[in-house]
């Protein structure tokens, strides 16, 4: 889970440093304009490949994916899902 | 002989020296703090060698640390290329390649895609801007540099490029249009000018430093010795965020930002925005009701203007002075002209439009650049005589007010008969349930071309086509009907929120919509 958090945290800052002070779990990096609704269809693509998961249609159109901690959380259950 | 960019900002930091130079996420510098940035900056490029005439590549975000960049680089006679940096690394590459590229400055994620895909090969040094990377020099060296203006061994007459523009997206060969700095010097001087900017102005930059838009809105006002507000990434609610708490009092706008924010503007908790002073929307015409809106509510002067980034801002209207030209984007500022050409006129002077004939639009400018780097042949092919055809359509009036008619290539000839495809974006543009839409042409067999037509709806709201089409047929020419509609979610366009026609087409084939 560290190290999937880590990857997306490296991943959105990848233009940007994130402020020390912003509760980075609860950041909406889209709301905050860290990466656009263009730069998220790849952002997808990049996920889906490092951690061998298919996103459903129904997971691109939840807000959750677009939050720091929820995105980590749904790809650490489609990872154990695959292992299982 | 110094920089007069560089010595116009020194000397202003040693007249107000605790005066905000800058602000951007946050983050502030006084004059006399920037000064030391710039130099700092500057003696650390000078220890890892760079040298005058050096071409420098920097996949650019918004930061203090970038503008600095500007003025060290004006002050040692380097030329910066700023990257977009989400563009694909094979772009990047290729726009290196096409830049003469010497060193690079970049974040870690870009150094290590480099190396995932073979490593990079530039003769000079690379610079990391955050943390370490294996093989370059980390950015953090810069605190222990020196706070002292470099001496330099090397004029700086003001004919050096400063900033090399890389206009091609993710496809095509990079076109560098060449900006020296006496460029930056004149049209920082001809928007003063026109626009009244004073040192007490606090000037907002929202759209990317890798565009000469936000390049010149970050220059301008620390020559000026006034106050740069430079947003770091844009978002409607960023930006009012910013607005409120910065209180900027002067911007020149993208209008699709414009919309956005009126939208954000209009809602019920809004705040009230009442710093501007005057506010300048650019690079596409924005819709007569976006603009009554925005007007009613920041109560300031607003103005449209014209222009390309090869030939800098050609013309100006102020809305509140010229109220029966609602629709032009302006008179010529003082620097430049324009013809209008007819089609075919390559070899023939005499082919200007007569007034309120539509024609290509051609400036003579003395804001030009310098040309396209090392693509002459390119910049010829672009000049018909001393005026730089700019691809656009428009036509003048009597009066000598300029009137866009969308682009050149964008022209969809259906029949032999041309199509502006921006006369029918306007008209559907109207109904209540579109979001926004673009005509743009579609082959066909008959007819050669015909009109096709992307809308995409308001959200929660559906697009009845039986409806439109019946729209369509009241309130455009018959050649102007779409043949073909299609329901998007979204247009494409480039970083700066500029409609690319061209690509509806293929947009939509990608999406398997054309069936």
């Amino acid at each position: 889970m560290e190290n999937v958090k880590e990857f997306i945290i490296d991943y959105i800052q990848r233009e940007y440093d994130i402020p020390d002070d912003v509760d980075i779990l609860n950041l909406n990096y889209v709301e905050e304009g860290y990466i656009d609704s263009l730069g998220l269809i790849q952002f997808i693509a990049v996920i889906e490949d490092e951690f061998g998961i298919t996103f459903t249609d129904e997971d691109l159109e939840s807000e959750d994916i677009k939050v720091v901690g929820k995105m980590a959380e749904l790809i650490a259950s489609k990872m154990e899902g695959a292992a299982e | 002989m110094r920089s007069r960019l560089a010595s116009m900002f020194y000397a202003n930091a040693q007249m107000n020296p605790d005066k905000l130079a800058i602000w951007c996420d946050g983050k502030t510098a006084t004059y006399k703090e920037m000064a030391d940035l710039v130099s700092r900056y500057s003696n650390l490029l000078l220890r890892q060698g760079a040298a005058y005439g050096d071409h420098i590549a920097i996949p650019m975000n918004n930061s203090i640390e970038s503008v600095a960049l500007f003025f060290s680089a004006a002050d040692l006679g380097i030329c910066v290329v700023p990257l977009n940096p989400s563009l694909p690394l094979e772009a990047i590459k290729a726009a290196m390649a096409a830049g003469d590229i010497k060193h690079v400055i970049a974040r870690r994620a870009f150094f290590a895609d480099c190396e995932k895909s073979g490593g990079l090969d530039i003769p000079g040094f690379a610079i990391c801007l955050d943390k370490e990377y294996p093989g370059t020099v980390p950015f953090e060296k810069i605190n222990e540099m020196p706070v002292e203006r470099p001496e330099i061994d090397h004029d700086v007459d003001g004919s050096e490029s400063l900033i090399l523009t890389m206009t091609s997206g993710s496809t095509g060969t990079p076109k560098p249009i060449d900006i020296s700095q006496d460029n930056k010097y004149e049209r920082s001087m001809a928007h003063i000018r026109v626009y009244k900017i004073t040192q007490d102005d606090k000037i907002l930059a929202a759209t990317p430093l890798y565009h000469s838009l936000a390049e010149r809105l970050v220059i301008l006002p620390l020559i000026l010795g006034a106050t740069s507000i430079l947003l770091p990434r844009f978002t409607p609610a960023i930006w009012l965020k910013c607005v409120e708490e910065q209180k900027p009092t002067f911007t020149i706008a993208v209008s699709a930002q414009l919309a956005q924010i009126l939208e954000l503007l209009k809602q019920p908790d809004a705040p009230k925005i009442t710093s501007f002073r005057s506010i300048v929307s650019s690079s596409a015409l924005l819709e007569a009701s976006v603009k009554y809106e925005l007007i009613d509510l920041l109560k300031c002067e607003f103005h449209e203007m014209y222009g390309t980034s090869e030939v800098s801002t050609v013309t100006d209207i102020c809305f509140q002075e010229t109220k029966n030209k609602q629709n032009s984007v302006g008179k010529p500022f003082d620097e430049a002209e324009i013809r209008i050409l007819r089609d075919e006129s390559e070899s023939d002077f005499d082919t200007d439009c007569a007034p309120g004939e539509v024609g290509e639009i051609a400036v003579k400018s003395k804001l030009q650049c310098k040309g396209y780097y090392k693509q002459e042949a390119m910049m010829n092919a672009a000049m018909f005589g001393d005026y730089f055809r700019t691809g656009d359509l428009g036509y003048l009036d009597e009066d000598g007010y300029l009137y866009f008619a969308g682009r050149k290539k964008e022209l969809i000839i259906t029949g032999a008969i041309n199509v502006y495809p921006h006369d029918i974006d306007v008209v559907v543009g109207r109904l209540p349930e579109v979001e926004e839409c673009a005509a743009f042409a579609y082959p066909d067999d008959r007819l050669g071309e015909v009109v096709a037509l992307a809308v995409v709806p308001k959200e929660d709201q559906e697009i009845n086509l039986r409806a439109l089409k019946t729209y369509c047929a009241r309130n455009l020419a018959d050649f102007q009907q779409p043949h073909k509609i299609f329901i998007v979610d979204k247009l494409p366009k480039n970083t700066m929120g500029k409609l690319q026609r061209m690509a509806i087409l293929d947009y939509v084939r990608e999406n398997g919509l054309d069936q």
